[in-house]
């Protein structure tokens, strides 16, 4: 199998897209619901490891 | 998906609870109102998973029988942990069941392809035993992980890292999923 490489990002990116789609879709029962709640839930699995990564910057070096 | 079609599920009213309900004192009668409102709930499920299984003709879920039963509700959460999304399969909850899978799939996939670290049994330290048990939980497909990640685990590197994550988050999914699938199987709400 070819090894896969992702940035960091891409990485939280992909990870934070995937189990979005799955909780929207275990979560809610309409299809909206499941469409926001999927993009809500991206969004601040996003925006949480965004701010919980600059919080870190400072103790990086 | 089937399951989009269904609108709110009907409510099944208790056929007793209001003539019991009068003769009992006060705080008896309400816990035994609630008692049978949430007996009212636990019976509802077979309608909500006929929300989610409204391919079936009936309305109920397909391993059927008209009153869930514990020991087919294990047999179905042991299905779905063996195979991500069977247990969901067996009540013809299709998008559930589909998205269990998938996903599930997708995140072992990635996991073993960046090369995560796939735990083995026996490990020396409670890390080891707890990765070993959230890996297991992806059932089947954590020795399809094994088999795919021929060249070994290398944590390295962030990827590396990154997928031993993946792995462990499939398990704990699926797992999740199968306890989803025996909630919905016993008739509670799910």
């Amino acid at each position: 199998m070819v090894p896969l490489h992702f940035t960091h990002f891409q990485a939280l990116f992909l990870f934070a897209l995937v189990i979005s789609l799955a909780f929207g879709t275990l979560g809610r029962r309409k299809p909206i619901e499941r469409v926001k709640y999927a993009a809500w839930s991206l969004l601040m699995f996003l925006l949480v490891a965004i701010a919980l990564g600059w919080l870190m910057y400072p103790f990086s070096r | 998906m089937p399951e989009e079609e269904i609108g709110p599920a009907p409510v099944t009213e208790p056929a007793a609870a209001p003539a019991e309900a009068g003769v009992l004192p006060g705080p008896i009668a309400a816990d035994t109102q609630a008692g049978a409102h949430e007996a009212s709930h636990a019976t509802l499920p077979a309608e909500r998973e006929a929300g989610d299984a409204s391919s079936s003709p009936g309305g109920s879920p397909s391993l059927a029988g008209d009153s869930p039963s514990s020991v087919r509700a294990v047999a179905v959460a042991l299905a779905g942990w063996i195979v991500p999304g069977l247990g969901h399969a067996l009540l013809k909850m299709w998008g559930r069941a589909w998205a269990i899978f998938l996903t599930v799939g997708f995140l072992v996939y990635l996991g073993a392809g960046m090369r995560g670290n796939i735990f083995a049994a026996g490990g020396e330290d409670a890390f080891s035993r707890l990765g070993y048990l959230a890996d297991l939980g992806a059932g089947s497909f954590y020795y399809a992980a094994r088999m795919e990640e021929t060249t070994g685990a290398d944590v390295s590197h962030a990827d590396g890292d990154y997928g031993t994550r993946f792995l462990a988050t499939a398990g704990v999914l699926n797992l999740l999923a199968a306890l989803h699938s025996y909630e919905a199987a016993r008739g509670r709400k799910a």
